[in-house]
C-alpha cells in the first residue's frame, strides 16, 4: 500500500524528522529523571529546562510560567477545572464559548455537576464569538472564562485578546486553548493577558501525549494530579522528558518558521477553495478571513460524512469528517450547531487540513479525488436531487 | 468484532451494486430520517412475485451504504418469498461478518427500506379490493400466510405451522400510528420486532399498511359507537372488515390456501367456531364476525395448547417474543383511556343524568363519558350505588339506576353472521369474559333476532357482541350485534 495523501493535519501532524533527532537521546540508555541530583538526572534536567525555554519563546512567556502536561486535553483540563477550584467560594459562575474543544466543553460540563453556573457564549454563523455578547455575561462572581483561541473543527481565529482584556480589565482568569492555533497564530501573552493557555505536540510536528499549559505568574491554580511536586507542584509525575524535548524543539521550528508555513498552507488552502468552487453545493463554514491558514471545512450537500471520508480513503486521501455515526442515528457536533447549521448538513461535513509537507499536487489530486468521491455519493443519495 | 469495515464492506461502498432508482416501480420504500443521518430507499419491479429489479439509493455511513448494495445483490431476481425471507443475518454473511459495533443499524435500515417498498407494491396491488371486501377461496396445498403481531401467540402459531409442514409467509399489519416504542401492538418497532421473530424463524415476512381500512372500519366506529351511546368492541370489528380479509388477500395473491392468526379458537366441520382447549383464553366470542368462506380457510393452530404450553414451545425455541407482555385491550390506545381518546375525536356536549322516571339528578359533561353498566364518575351521591343503566344520545341524557335495574331478560341482535343453523343457538354469551345463559332465539318480521333468556344478565349494552353457542357451549352457531335491550 502506498502512503495516502495526508490531509487531516488538524487530527495530528507527522513527526518533523528534526524532532525525532532532538528526542532521540532521550529514549536510550542514558536516560535520567529531571529529579535526579547525578549526572544523568542533569542530563534530563538541562533538555527539560532548554525544552520550557522554546515553549515560553513561542508563546512570549517566560520558562517559568511553563507546566508540561500530557497533552492539550490535560492542559485544558487543569487550566478549566483548577482555576475554577482554586476561586474563591463566592465565584461560582463560569463563561465559555459554545465552539470549544471537547477536552474544555466537558470539563465544564464537569464543573457545573459541581455546582457551578456555566453560561455559553453563543457564536456568529462564522464561529465567531461578539466582544460585546462576551462582556455582557461576565460577572462579580466568574469564576472564569474560556475561548478557544482558534476553533479546531471550522478553523475560526476568535479574538482572543480583546476577549482577555476584557477579563483582564475585571480580573476574572481567562483560559485560551491554543492547541489548533499554535504555529499559525502569533501567540503572544505579553501582548494578550490571559491567565492560561494550552498547547499540545502532536499538532505542531510534535510528539503525541506531550502538551503544555503556559501559567501567568501569580494565577492561582489547583492541581489534577500530586505527588512528588513536580513541574511546581501543578503537575506532579515524573516528566515525560523526550516528549517535553520534542515539544521544545517542535516549538522553536515553528517560531522560526512560522511565516513561511503560513504562506505555505494558505497558498493550498486557497488552491482548494477554488478547486471547491467547481463542484456544485459545496458550502465553506467558519470564517472565510479570520481563518487557520491550513484549515479547510465544507457542507457537501447530499453526501454523508462518514461515506466521504471512506471513500477518500480508498482513492488515497486522509481527511477528516465532522460527525460520528454510532448506534441509534449520528451525533451532530454541538459547535456546528451553535453556529446555526441545520441538523441534516452537520452530517455532511467534512475537514480538510493541510500540512507543511503538502504539496500543489497534492492538493491537485485531492479535488480531483474529491470530485469522483462526490458524484458518486451523489448518484446514490436519496438526499439529493443535482 | 472489529471497530473497523472489512474488505467486504469496503468493496461494496466503493463499487455499490444496483444503485440507483427504478423510474415506475411497483414499489418504493423508504426508511431513515435525514435528521439522524442515515436514509435508504429501495424501489422495486416485481412481476408474477418475481423481483424482476431492484434498485437502492442510501444517504449514509459505509456501513449503510454497503448494506443497501448487499442486500440488493441478494433479493435482485429472486421470488419474492425468497427475497421477503432475507434476515439481517444473511446481509452481514454477505458482508463478511458482523459490523463493527454501533453500525447494526445499517442492517435494520436497509432491511426496512426494501420491505417498504415490498409493502408499497401490495398497497398498490390491493388498490380498493380490501375495502370493497372481494377474495378468493384459496389454492394451492399446504400453504398458509400467518399473521404475526409481534406477541408470543402469533409467533407460535407460525412455528407451529411450519413445523408442521407448511409453507408459511408471515405478515404483520399496520394498522395505526402507535406511538414508537409502547407496547402497543402495531407501534413501528413493532413490525421490526415481528420481522425480526419471523426471519429468526428463517420464514418470510410481509408488512401491510391496513391504517385507512382500520380507520374507516374501526376508529371511526369506536368514536362513532361512544356518540350513539353504544359500546363498541374494536377486535370484534377488526376481525369483521380487517384482519382476516388482509390475509386473505396476501394469500390469494401468493398463491396460498389457508390463512392463520394466534386466536385460540378451533375451526371445527361446517365450518364453524369451537371452544380451544384452553378456556380461560377462549377468543370464539370476538371471531363470530369471520366471515364463512375466510373460516373455512383459517387455521387457529393454538385452539390445541394452552398458553403455559404456547409460552414453553417459544422459550424452547428460543424465540425472544417468549417473554413479551399480554396484548392489552385496546391497540390503538396504548395508555388504556379511550375516553381521552373519544373526547379527543367528538365534542362533548353536556347534558342531564335522570332517573328511571326522569328526574332530573344531575349533570354530566358528555354522554360520550358513560356506558350502560358504568358506576364510576356519574358524579351524583346517593344512598344506594348507582349504575348507568342507559345512554341516550339524542336527547343527551345519561339515566341511571340500582344495581338491579341494570337486569335483563331478552336481547335484540341484528348483523348477524351464521356458522350454523339458528335453530341449533342454545345459549347467548353477551360479554367478553361472560358466561353463555340458555335461550331461545326468534326471527323478527324486521330481520333482526331477539334471544329471550333463561335468567337474567347484568348490563348488556348496545353495541356488544351477542354470540349464539349450541346448548352444550362448545361450538358457535352464531353472533351479531346487540340493538337495544329489553327490561323484564
Amino acid at each position: 500500500m502506498t502512503d495516502p495523501v495526508y490531509l487531516d493535519n488538524a487530527a495530528t501532524t507527522p513527526l518533523d524528522p528534526r524532532v525525532l533527532d532532538a528526542m532521540l537521546p532521550h529514549l536510550g540508555t542514558r536516560r535520567g529523571n529531571p529529579s535526579s541530583l547525578h549526572a544523568l538526572g542533569n542530563f534530563a534536567r538541562d533538555a527539560l529546562e532548554e525544552a520550557r525555554e522554546s515553549v515560553a519563546s513561542l508563546v512570549g512567556a517566560s520558562p517559568e510560567e511553563i507546566l508540561f502536561t500530557s497533552g492539550g486535553t490535560e492542559s485544558d483540563n487543569l487550566a478549566v477545572l483548577g482555576l475554577a477550584r482554586s476561586a474563591t467560594p463566592e465565584k461560582r459562575h463560569v463563561v465559555v464559548s459554545s465552539v470549544e474543544h471537547a477536552a474544555v466543553r466537558e470539563a465544564a460540563n464537569r464543573l457545573q455537576s459541581e455546582g457551578f453556573e456555566v453560561s455559553p457564549i453563543g457564536v456568529d454563523p462564522d464561529g465567531l464569538v461578539d466582544p460585546a455578547e462576551f462582556a455582557a455575561l461576565l460577572r462579580a462572581e466568574t469564576a472564569l472564562a474560556a475561548v478557544v483561541w482558534a476553533n479546531n473543527e471550522v478553523g475560526t481565529v476568535e479574538p482572543v485578546r480583546e476577549l482577555a482584556e476584557i477579563c483582564a480589565e475585571r480580573e476574572i482568569p481567562f483560559h485560551a486553548d491554543a492547541v489548533q492555533a499554535a504555529g499559525r497564530v502569533p501567540l503572544d501573552v505579553s501582548a494578550a493577558p490571559v491567565s492560561t493557555l494550552a498547547l499540545s505536540g502532536h499538532k505542531l510536528y510534535g510528539p503525541q501525549g506531550a502538551g503544555a499549559l503556559y501559567v501567568r505568574e501569580g494565577t492561582q491554580l489547583e492541581p489534577l494530579i500530586y505527588g512528588g511536586g513536580q513541574e511546581k507542584s501543578l503537575r506532579s509525575g515524573t516528566q515525560n522528558v523526550a516528549g517535553a524535548v520534542g515539544l521544545g524543539e517542535a516549538a522553536r521550528l515553528a517560531r522560526e518558521e512560522m511565516d513561511d508555513r503560513v504562506t505555505h498552507e494558505r497558498e493550498l488552502r486557497e488552491r482548494i477553495f477554488a478547486g471547491l468552487d467547481a463542484i456544485p453545493d459545496v458550502r465553506v463554514n467558519g470564517h472565510r478571513e479570520s481563518r487557520l491558514s491550513n484549515n479547510v471545512h465544507v457542507t457537501v450537500q447530499g453526501v454523508e460524512a462518514e461515506s466521504l471520508v471512506l471513500v477518500l480513503d480508498s482513492l488515497g486521501y486522509a481527511v477528516g469528517s465532522g460527525s460520528a455515526c454510532s448506534s441509534g442515528g449520528h451525533k451532530a457536533s454541538p459547535v456546528l450547531l451553535a453556529m446555526g447549521l441545520p441538523e441534516r448538513d452537520a452530517f455532511s461535513v467534512v475537514r480538510i487540513t493541510v500540512g507543511k509537507q503538502n504539496t500543489a499536487e497534492d492538493v491537485d489530486g485531492f479535488l480531483e479525488a474529491f470530485s469522483t468521491a462526490v458524484v458518486q455519493l451523489r448518484e446514490l443519495s436519496p438526499l439529493y436531487a443535482g | 468484532m472489529s471497530d473497523r469495515y472489512r474488505p467486504q464492506v469496503m468493496d461494496h461502498l466503493v463499487h455499490p451494486r444496483n444503485a440507483g432508482e427504478i423510474p415506475d416501480p411497483s414499489g418504493r420504500g423508504e426508511s431513515g430520517d435525514a435528521a439522524c443521518g442515515d436514509v435508504a430507499c429501495f424501489t422495486v419491479e416485481i412481476s408474477e412475485n418475481v423481483l424482476e429489479e431492484v434498485r437502492y439509493k442510501v444517504y449514509g455511513c459505509a456501513a449503510c451504504i454497503a448494506a443497501g448494495s448487499a442486500l440488493a445483490e441478494l433479493v435482485r431476481g429472486r421470488h419474492l418469498l425468497d427475497a421477503a425471507s432475507i434476515s439481517k443475518a444473511n446481509v452481514e454473511d454477505a458482508l463478511g461478518g458482523p459490523l463493527p459495533i454501533g453500525k447494526e443499524h445499517a442492517l435494520t435500515l436497509v432491511l426496512d427500506a426494501l420491505h417498504k417498498a415490498f409493502e408499497d407494491h401490495w398497497n398498490r396491488t390491493a388498490a380498493d379490493t380490501l375495502f370493497d371486501g372481494e377474495r378468493g377461496q384459496g389454492t394451492g396445498t399446504k400453504s398458509v400466510v400467518a399473521a404475526m403481531s409481534g406477541g408470543v401467540d402469533s409467533a407460535v402459531t407460525a412455528l407451529l405451522l411450519k413445523e408442521a409442514g407448511y409453507d408459511v409467509a408471515t405478515v404483520t399489519f399496520r394498522l395505526h400510528d402507535g406511538e414508537r416504542g409502547s407496547r402497543s401492538c402495531c407501534s413501528p418497532d413493532t413490525v421490526l420486532f415481528a420481522r425480526d421473530t419471523a426471519h429468526r424463524m428463517g420464514l418470510p415476512h410481509f408488512t401491510l399498511n391496513l391504517k385507512e381500512l382500520f380507520r374507516r372500519r374501526v376508529m371511526q366506529d369506536f368514536v362513532g359507537s361512544y356518540k350513539e351511546g353504544r359500546t363498541p368492541n374494536p377486535c370484534v370489528a377488526c376481525n369483521a372488515h380487517v384482519k382476516f380479509h388482509a390475509s386473505s388477500f396476501l394469500a390469494d395473491e401468493l398463491g396460498f390456501h389457508h390463512v392463520a392468526t394466534g386466536h385460540y379458537a378451533r375451526v371445527e366441520e361446517g365450518p364453524t367456531l369451537a371452544r380451544p382447549v384452553d378456556e380461560s383464553k377462549d377468543q370464539t366470542y370476538v371471531l363470530w364476525p369471520v366471515p364463512r368462506d375466510v373460516l373455512s380457510r383459517t387455521i387457529f393452530p393454538l385452539g390445541e395448547y394452552r398458553k403455559t404450553e404456547v409460552r414453553a414451545i417459544a422459550e424452547e425455541r428460543g424465540l425472544a417474543v417468549a417473554y413479551t407482555p399480554e396484548s392489552q385491550d385496546i391497540c390503538f390506545i396504548p395508555d388504556g383511556n379511550y375516553r381521552t381518546f373519544v373526547r379527543k375525536k367528538v365534542a362533548a356536549e353536556p347534558g342531564e343524568v335522570v332517573d328511571r322516571e326522569g328526574r332530573v339528578l344531575g349533570r354530566h359533561a358528555g354522554v360520550v363519558d358513560f356506558t350502560v353498566g358504568q358506576r364510576r364518575g356519574i358524579g351524583v351521591s346517593a344512598p344506594t350505588p348507582l349504575y348507568v343503566t342507559e345512554v341516550r344520545p339524542r336527547s343527551g341524557q345519561v339515566v341511571v339506576g340500582r344495581r338491579q335495574d341494570l337486569e335483563v331478560r331478552e336481547v335484540r341482535v341484528r348483523d348477524l353472521n351464521w356458522f350454523l343453523d339458528a335453530k341449533e343457538a342454545g345459549r347467548v354469551q353477551v360479554r367478553y369474559n361472560g358466561s353463555p345463559v340458555s335461550c331461545t332465539l326468534q326471527e323478527t318480521e324486521d330481520g333482526e333476532w331477539v334471544a329471550s333468556l333463561d335468567e337474567p344478565v347484568m348490563g348488556v349494552a348496545p353495541g356488544q357482541s351477542a354470540v349464539f353457542y349450541t346448548a352444550d357451549g362448545e361450538r358457535v352457531v352464531g353472533g351479531g350485534v346487540v340493538t337495544h335491550r329489553t327490561s323484564p
